[in-house]
């Protein structure tokens, strides 16, 4: 329940560029001491929690405990070589990375669609398409257990597909759509005009254009599945787990540091995928819906 | 004269509005022609009805004697550039401007050759790498004016493309595109709102409102010879009256005679007993407002500008409060039909 | 503009997809989970809202939630006061690390605090230092307000963000000539013009703790059961399938009710 909910943001023009009203130079914090009091406090709920996790994984000994008694890389080890977290790994990459590709080819031409045409309805069909945002995830995840798993006998990967990819679809909508609402509606226009037919338009004209939007709603949607425990939850099986699930199921069975090593581990790759993902579109824009 | 295009009876229709009012048309070919208007008249309607972009709720379309009514804006070879220049912001110039002749399918060296050319024809041809954002909004218009010209059009139409540049620009590229036109002899058809704009560049002017052609002529038919009130007041006249022999006549500022009370001028001049109201003086002419009754009895307001060097400003009292004539020469003055 | 019919076929598949695929499973399970009909459903629901031990939880999902969006956005505004107006090259930074945490899962993110706040966790022991007994700091509802709002801070920065971003910092300017003091135009002037985007991420924030399962889980325990964690219960370990539809029930209105609100608010506040 968080990245997804960023996009629950009414819809509305992306905030224009041009718009930005001209910044006056301002106090900061230094001279505004309630708020720079809050806002301190504020960045430690954030960050402390984060900190002692990373610091608990140097830990030696063999249960949580801080300070720990000595420190040591073992719990790094044991996390990369713990075979349930591998392949959970493995799984849940797979499942996000399938998930992600459904989701924008559902999603891409929908956004084109309700962004280039006008028909009765319109208003509907988009919030149809936005509906897996106001619908509790771990609602979802139990009516496909029930209806898809229990019912109809399906394949756990199938489930959590439908449902992970059900899930992303409103990013690929939404994202694309704000990219292709940024660019000059009358660049496709210009094209025919030039004498290309409507494909000839897509491909050399609307696509390009399309492509921060799409990288941007690949890397939400990514995260997003990734990290995904309550729709996943009810969806696990002996033969597919995912990884948050699986460090959950950890936590209540045993108390030692290999959750926290594992974290560790995740968070690291996460700085690294939040660089690319600033190298891209823009760290702000893609995660926070944030135009600068 | 050939005609490059006509629009016959052509209406355009939205729900209750009508944006376009059966209208007839013909563009002259390798003539510059404008559709001027205010906002909302149906200018760029039925300009984009020409370039096939929507299609008349009625009437058709001929481009170069053919029925062109339903054709889709890919198959009518012709050029257009927009208020915003939609130059593809993933392209390079050159890609842009060579955009159209690829869908052609003319060749490399023959494509890169005449994207030179077009590049040259507005002078940007050192700028054929850089990519649209790159460039100023000056420089982006004639890219999409270079990327229209390439293809060699059957009709350039340009809509407003002048409205977003600043005014030294704006002066600059009205000639520029006068001379392009002249040189290459294309068709064109622009739109614009700046009346200035198009008495400057147009062979034909076709002044439109609420979605039916109030006067079409050359310019100086339209300027000298306004059919009515209303394409008077868009070209900048001001002083509205009645006469003996017409309902409705106008008469330039300029043309305007400002002689003592009690005078006349000769020649079967018309004459406006007037009190003057204000006076600005505006180093090379005087602007004089007064109010006058004309021949119906009606108080009308009147604008005289009056040279500063003048017999009038030496030998009235211009000053608000004095009573003086004004009068109109025959030659000067401009009946206006209902 | 495209035809009928090519939208027609863009958006054909996807519109099936999501009808087959997502509303059709959630109104069954809502309105006919197997072998039960939705009277069933709605008369446990009614006697779930009828319930002491059921009302508890709901009471204490909607207080909680309500405790979390009021410290949520106690905090969260000013960090998105400061970054907005900020003219330090340090605010993107700022910025992107408020965001950051949106990055991982909610159980890398929870984890902190039993590690904080477990029996031999780092408050427990500092307390224990000072000669103090050890209080249960862990498992309590207090616990669950600070994971969620852990949880739910940066979103409601990056909400607060975008609202007072748009709002014309000339205005401070204006104000403060005319003689305002930097209190009084916050209160007078940021706060009402930034309001409609921070009652949008009041609705967020709302929604989210509302139906949060990992860190009342975590941080719960089966003492502290909220409308999520009971959910599962009901769906795992009891099995009571109408009891499951209707927790679910009043999960999805919730939520509905909440999105309905910002729609709103958000259509009404917009200036542009």
């Amino acid at each position: 329940m968080t990245i997804r909910t960023v996009l629950r943001l009414p819809a509305g023009q992306p905030e224009n560029p041009k718009m930005t009203p001209p910044r006056t130079v301002q106090p900061t914090t230094g001279r505004r001491p309630v708020l720079g009091a809050l806002a301190i406090i504020g960045y430690m709920v954030m960050i402390v929690p984060i900190l002692f996790v990373v610091a608990a994984a140097f830990s030696g000994g063999d249960s949580l405990q801080f300070p720990p008694e000595s420190f040591s890389l073992k719990w790094f080890a044991a996390a990369a070589s713990y075979k349930p977290f591998m392949t959970a790994l493995v799984s849940s990459a797979q499942l996000a990375v399938l998930a992600t590709v459904l989701a924008l080819i559902i999603g891409v031409p929908a956004a084109l669609a309700l962004q280039r045409s006008t028909f009765a309805g319109k208003g509907w069909v988009q919030g149809l398409f936005l509906s897996p945002l106001i619908v509790p995830e771990l609602v979802v995840g139990l009516a496909l257990y029930q209806q898809l798993i229990a019912g109809l006998g399906t394949a756990t990967f199938t489930a959590l597909l439908v449902g992970h990819t059900a899930l992303l679809i409103p990013y690929a909508v939404r994202v694309t759509g704000a990219s292709l609402a940024l660019a000059d509606p009358f660049v496709e226009e210009a094209a025919r005009g030039l004498g290309a037919r409507p494909f000839k338009v897509f491909t050399s004209v609307t696509l390009p254009l399309l492509r921060p939007g799409i990288v941007s709603a690949a890397l939400l949607s990514f995260v997003t599945s990734f990290n995904n425990v309550p729709l996943s939850l009810l969806l696990q099986g002996r033969t597919f787990n995912t990884l948050p699930v699986s460090m959950l199921d950890y936590v209540q069975k045993s108390y030692d540091p290999m959750i926290a090593a594992m974290s560790t581990l995740i968070l690291a790759a996460t700085i690294v995928f939040a660089f690319i993902a600033e190298r891209t579109v823009g760290f702000a824009t893609i995660f926070g819906g944030i135009n600068k | 004269m050939t005609i490059a295009a006509q629009l016959r009876d052509v209406s355009q229709v939205f729900g209750d509005f009508t944006a376009v009012d059966g209208i007839n048309l013909d563009i002259a070919s390798q003539k510059l022609t404008t559709l001027l208007g205010p906002s909302g008249c149906g200018k760029t309607t039925t300009l984009r009805m020409i370039a096939g972009y929507s299609q008349p709720t009625s009437g058709s379309i001929l481009i170069n004697g053919k029925d062109a009514t339903r054709l889709p804006p890919e198959k009518r070879n012709l050029g257009m550039v927009f208020q915003s220049y939609a130059l593809f912001p993933h392209m390079s110039v050159a890609d842009n401007v060579g955009y159209g002749l690829k869908l052609r399918k003319v060749a490399g060296p023959e494509r890169r050759k005449r994207v030179t050319e077009a590049l040259d024809m507005v002078g940007l041809g050192h700028l054929a790498e850089r990519r649209p954002k790159a460039l100023s909004g000056g420089q982006q218009q004639r890219v999409a004016l270079a990327r229209a010209i390439a293809i060699r059009p059957d009709i350039l139409l340009l809509d407003e493309p002048l409205s977003n540049l600043d005014a030294r620009l704006r002066l600059q590229m009205r000639a520029e595109i006068r001379r392009i036109q002249q040189e290459t002899g294309l068709t064109v058809v622009l739109v614009t709102h700046d009346q200035e704009e198009a008495l400057e560049m147009s062979d034909d002017m076709v002044l439109m409102r609420s979605g039916k052609i109030m006067q079409q002529g050359s310019p100086q038919d339209v300027f000298q010879r306004p059919a009515n009130r209303f394409v008077a007041e868009f070209m900048g006249y001001e002083n509205f009256f009645a006469t003996p022999e017409h309902a409705q006549a106008t008469v330039r500022p300029e043309n305007l005679q400002l002689i003592g009370r009690g005078e006349t001028l000769n020649s079967g001049a018309h004459n406006l007993p007037a009190v003057i109201t204000q006076i600005a003086y505006r180093g090379v002419d005087v602007m004089v407002r007064a109010t006058a009754t004309d021949s119906t009895g009606t108080a009308v307001d009147l604008l005289a500008s009056v040279r500063a060097d003048s017999g009038a400003t030496s030998r009235l009292r211009l000053e608000p409060g004095a009573e003086i004539t004004a009068a109109i020469r025959p030659a000067d003055l401009v009946p206006l039909a209902e | 503009m495209l035809s009928k019919k090519s939208s027609l076929l863009l958006l054909g598949p996807g519109l099936l997809f999501i009808l087959i695929g997502f509303c059709l499973p959630a109104l069954m399970l809502l309105l006919a989970p197997p072998g039960i009909s939705s009277g069933q459903v709605f008369a446990r629901l009614g006697r779930m809202l009828q319930d002491p031990y059921d009302l508890t939880i709901i009471g204490r999902t909607m207080g909680l939630g309500l405790l979390v969006t009021v410290l949520c956005l106690a905090l969260g505004f000013p960090i998105a006061l400061l970054l907005a107006r900020s003219t330090s090259r340090w605010s993107g930074m700022l910025l992107a690390l408020a965001i950051f945490p949106l990055l991982l899962s909610n159980v890398v993110r929870t984890y902190g605090w039993l590690v904080l706040l477990g029996q031999n966790g780092v408050i427990g022991q500092v307390i224990s230092a000072m000669g103090l007994p050890a209080p249960q700091l862990l498992y309590t509802e207090s616990a669950i307000v600070l994971g969620l709002l852990q949880l739910f801070l940066p979103l409601a920065i990056v909400s607060c963000y975008s609202a007072v971003a748009q709002v014309d910092a000339g205005l401070d300017d204006a104000a403060r000539g005319l003689g305002a003091s930097r209190t009084r135009v916050l209160w007078t002037v940021t706060l009402p013009l930034s309001l409609p985007g921070v009652i949008v991420a009041a609705t967020l924030v709302f929604a989210g703790s509302t139906t949060a399962y990992t860190t009342p889980y975590l941080l719960g325990g089966s003492n502290q059961r909220m409308l999520a964690t009971q959910l599962f219960n009901y769906s795992t370990v009891s099995i009571d399938w109408s009891a499951a539809s209707a927790v679910a029930m009043i999960m999805t209105v919730l939520v509905f009710a909440v999105s309905a609100v910002s729609a709103a608010v958000g259509k009404k506040g917009r200036i542009s």
